[in-house]
């Protein structure tokens, strides 16, 4: 039983039983270096001891900072073994928001993955009592750094000598698989990142509601990439747990920006992503075909043709023309992923933010069985629904997975009742309660509709657009279709007590800049490319596409594009790590932009004449 | 380092980067191609069969100026005087001593190596067109010596030169020459390949880019001179023993300077800087007059032209190096590799990896 054990105890459990099996590959100079079960769980005890050796006491936290990478996991499951909780912080953290994670978690321990986050933590660390030591893993870049508290990741392994895997097994026996193992903040699209504490139990058994839905992970042995953030609750899931407990192998690339070359290496089985990067791979194909030769074009239009209707047919259920599209996906498809290196992928699982359902039937044209997941960081690893495939019609995000009962509640808000809930946010009780609820019903703060079994999401409760003619509206759902073209990196639809909706958009400078040169259009960068008149027609044309997919009072009437990029790594920008969009602070940042796409002089005519009267 | 060609191929030891086959169909496409090779002579007539022996002998000389020239960036008109030295050599010692192949063909590979010394020296001096005169020059003085010992011997038409022996097997027929000339070609080919891989063919390549940089970079760039050149009049002086007992036949005529220009248009037509490159060109520039004549069989003009056939076959020659050197400096290599990645980007024209943001 799952929730009576622990991530550390599972990996000693496995070292025993199949120690020479390959439990992960991390390429390292251009090879894939093979860790067996027993070196992993080796370099996990070393790691513990080593912990502990620093002082680490049970229930201390451990902060890791990092793009995702073997040492991170090593780290990870190192420190819940030496009794801390750890906690993972986004890559592309600002100072201020670093500074935050590290006042709320209070860890005593920094993990860094090299110079670049010994540098963000340094000139903080006079400010954090609590932090007494700063781990980091690649040193390469560390020199002439004077700091008592520095050490690296190799000496760390060293503090725990020989231990090799046997030494893991007391270590993980001495957990109690009900104490919290790690804390996951959220990404915080309004106000502070909250943490959700978890424990060690509850994180297996929710983790197994996964492979409960997707049985083929522990049917057959999997290559995946890890290449999300793995603070994140689904990075953690495909990076530490589900290897844990399923024929997954993961594999690390070089470099996270080698993530192309990775996952052409690996050609992986199984690949967790999220929305961004499947439209971002989607965008860059289409870009391909656009500028490949007449003849290639012309069998990637007639392959396009015969895949939409058989991926129709399919979603209907019935067998369309399975000949005609296999040979398709023989001569097209197939090498058309190859080169992306997804070609041998059996099942996608797309989660964390709303698929656009044009790239979603894309993937599904290519003959790529691509699935779509809605959980949260507060159901502690589980998801709540999941499409069982093969090939899903998109658009909703499936059927309630094992462990859970779910509602619609009031304002059609998603509740569910199941054992796979986070104990709390990290110190803040008001805020659980405001979630979890006395009733034992979980409040997701998601609007959906249940139809045929199936859920779909409708938007986040909050983020509901009133217009002025009092009409609601969903944004995601125009954002989404906004955002369906490659040349659309981010779009924001704004209407709330307008009178009509607009939109801000951030062009995708890279397809953009394409479309540019091809155009013979000149440019310097991401401004000057924003603020060209045919930009603007461009994304006029694909704003009128969406349109005719909008309801009258859903069109987006005017839109801006941003004349520079979001960057989540800067101070202030209103977008979270992952990206997604600040709301309330994209208003306030941009407001002269979304000012002037509404002619007011109406309101102040009444205004005007209102307050002679009124004074 | 190889580049993978197709997804799903990572490595987990450098072993595997040496890999002369990497991916599954390359190693497939070998095998076609090894058998086809092989089934060849029981299916090919004689006149097929002795050109397919031609083309394998000649390749040895052209991978050989391909190390030279193609690789290490030295210009040598020396091929035909060396390709002499190797065949003299193994006629001499025939006619002389009674010498067996066994004895014969490891002194042809010493007089090539000797040969090559002396041909390089000039090179660690000049460079450009001084060199390609002065191994010109050595071309001349080899052909001279071995014009000079057939009139003093009284062989005035040529040495005659019996087929080699092994106890009472004779290697004289075609089908039994192709197997060990297709064996030699393998060897030569093998040998090359992993040459340029290694230190020395790393050198040759740096020495070609340039040698000032080559030198600071710890090369000794007058070894990676001298060797590449005792390399390759080696290989090409062993062709020249091989030569001598195909033809059974060794004469100074034989070795003119159109055989050198021949050598040269191998390597030119073929493609620079590649092994694949030598072998193309050596195909192509062997088969090319015997494809002149079928063309002029074909229109009926052979019996109006055949006063002037040699006119003809060398104006055409020269126009398709012309040709080449316009519009393909890459030669057939470079068409090659086009038609390759026409296949491999299908259904793109490039890579569509930029990667995600």
């Amino acid at each position: 039983m799952p929730q009576n054990k622990s991530a550390p105890l599972l990996l000693a459990e496995r070292a025993r039983r199949d120690p020479e099996g390959v439990a992960y590959r991390a390429k390292h100079l251009g090879l894939y270096r093979e860790r067996t079960w027993r070196e992993y769980a080796a370099l996990v005890a070393r790691c513990a001891l080593g912990f502990r050796a620093l002082g680490l006491q049970t229930g201390e936290r451990v902060a890791i900072m990092g793009d995702a990478c073997e040492e991170w996991v090593v780290a990870d499951l190192g420190a819940q073994a030496a009794g801390a909780i750890t906690y993972g912080i986004y890559p592309t953290a600002s100072a201020a928001e670093l500074e935050y994670q590290m006042r709320d978690g209070g860890a005593a321990v920094f993990v860094a993955e090299n110079q670049e986050y010994v540098d963000k933590i340094l000139p903080l660390a006079e400010r954090l009592p609590g932090l007494r030591s700063i781990v980091v893993i690649d040193d390469s870049a560390v020199f002439g750094y004077e700091d008592a508290r520095l050490a690296t990741f190799a000496a760390l392994l060293d503090l725990g000598g020989d231990a090799d895997c046997a030494a893991l097994e007391p270590l993980a026996a001495a957990l109690d698989p009900a104490s919290p193992a790690f804390i996951v903040y959220t990404s915080g699209t309004t106000g502070d990142p909250k943490g959700a504490l978890v424990a060690h139990g509850r994180h297996l058994a929710a983790a197994a509601n996964l492979i409960g839905h997707y049985p083929t992970l522990a049917e057959q042995a999997h290559r995946t990439v890890v290449y999300l953030p793995l603070c994140h609750i689904l990075g953690r899931d495909v990076a530490v747990t589900l290897p844990l407990m399923s024929r997954l192998v993961p594999h690390f690339g070089e470099d996270i920006e080698d993530l192309p070359q990775t996952l052409f290496d690996v050609a992986p089985t199984v690949l967790f992503s999220v929305p961004r990067y499947l439209q971002k791979f989607a965008a860059q194909v289409l870009i391909g075909i656009g500028s490949t030769s007449p003849l290639k074009r012309a069998a990637y239009e007639l392959a396009a043709r015969l895949g939409r209707t058989h991926a129709r047919a399919r979603w209907e259920g019935r067998s369309g023309f399975p000949l005609a599209y296999a040979l398709a996906r023989a001569t097209v498809f197939r090498p058309l992923l190859e080169k992306l290196g997804l070609d041998r992928l059996e099942l996608a699982i797309s989660g964390g933010a709303p698929l656009a359902p044009e790239t979603h039937a894309l993937w599904h044209i290519w003959g790529v069985n691509l699935v779509e997941i809605y959980g949260q960081t507060e159901e502690a690893g589980a998801i709540i629904t999941g499409q069982k495939g093969p090939f899903p019609r998109p658009g909703n995000v499936g059927t309630v997975a094992g462990g859970w009962e779910l509602k619609l509640g009031g304002g059609n808000e998603i509740l569910i009742r199941g054992d796979h809930v986070f104990e709390g946010y990290w110190g803040k009780p008001q805020a659980t309660r405001e979630v979890k609820g006395e009733d034992g019903w979980l409040r997701t703060g998601d609007v959906g509709k249940l139809a045929g079994g199936a859920l779909r999401l409708v938007d986040r409760a909050r983020d509901f657009i009133v217009t002025a003619g009092g009409k609601t509206l969903s944004p995601s759902f125009i954002e989404n279709l906004l955002r369906a073209s490659p040349y659309v990196a981010e779009a924001m639809a704004i209407g709330h007590g307008r009178k009509y909706v607009t939109a801000l958009i951030e062009i995708d400078y890279d397809t953009v800049a394409d479309w540019a040169r091809s155009r013979s259009i000149a440019y310097t960068g991401f401004t000057s490319l924003a603020r060209h008149p045919e930009v603007s027609k461009l994304v006029a044309a694909e704003i009128e596409r969406a349109n005719d997919e909008l309801g009258r009072v859903e069109q987006v009437k005017a839109f801006r594009i941003l004349p520079k990029a979001l960057d989540p790594e800067e101070e202030g920008e209103p977008v979270t790590p992952t990206r997604k969009v600040k709301r309330a602070l994209m208003l306030e940042r941009f407001k002269e932009l979304v000012a002037s796409m509404y002619d007011e002089r109406e309101e102040r005519l009444v205004a005007a004449g209102a307050g002679e009267v009124l004074d | 380092m190889n580049v993978a060609r197709s997804s799903g191929y990572y490595r987990t030891r450098y072993g595997e980067d040496f890999a002369l086959l990497d991916t599954k169909t390359q190693k497939a496409w070998c095998a076609v191609f090894v058998a086809a090779l092989l089934a060849y002579p029981f299916v090919a007539g004689p006149l097929a069969l002795d050109l397919a022996n031609q083309v394998l002998l000649a390749s040895l000389g052209a991978i050989a100026l391909m190390l030279l020239t193609g690789y290490a960036g030295q210009i040598s008109l020396g091929h035909a005087g060396l390709l002499a030295a190797g065949a003299f050599t193994t006629g001499i010692l025939f006619k002389e001593l009674a010498a067996p192949f066994w004895l014969t063909l490891p002194a042809a590979a010493l007089a090539g190596a000797a040969l090559g010394v002396i041909f390089g020296l000039p090179s660690l001096r000049l460079r450009g067109l001084y060199l390609a005169v002065s191994t010109l020059a050595l071309h001349f003085i080899v052909i001279y010596a071995g014009g000079e010992y057939e009139t003093r011997r009284g062989f005035s038409t040529g040495i005659i030169v019996d087929p080699p022996r092994l106890g009472d097997w004779a290697l004289d027929e075609p089908r039994a020459w192709y197997f060990v000339l297709l064996a030699a070609a393998a060897a030569t080919l093998l040998f090359a390949a992993n040459l340029l891989r290694s230190r020395t063919g790393r050198a040759w390549r740096a020495i070609h880019g340039r040698e000032a940089v080559a030198a600071a970079l710890g090369i000794s760039v007058h070894r990676a001179k001298l060797s590449a050149f005792v390399v390759s009049s080696t290989i090409t002086a062993i062709a020249g023993c091989l030569f001598a007992y195909y033809r059974g036949f060794v004469s100074a005529e034989a070795f003119s300077l159109y055989l050198t220009i021949e050598y040269v248009a191998m390597v030119i037509i073929g493609g620079m800087g590649s092994l694949l490159g030598a072998l193309l060109g050596t195909v192509f520039v062997v088969l090319f007059p015997y494809a002149i004549d079928a063309a002029m069989n074909l229109l009926g003009l052979a019996e109006r032209l055949s006063s002037v056939v040699f006119a003809v076959n060398y104006s055409a020659f020269g126009l398709v190096m012309i040709l080449f050197l316009v519009f393909e400096p890459q030669g057939l290599v470079g068409l090659w590799r086009r038609a390759q990645d026409w296949f491999l980007l299908w259904p793109f024209k490039q890579r569509p990896l930029a990667g995600p943001r």
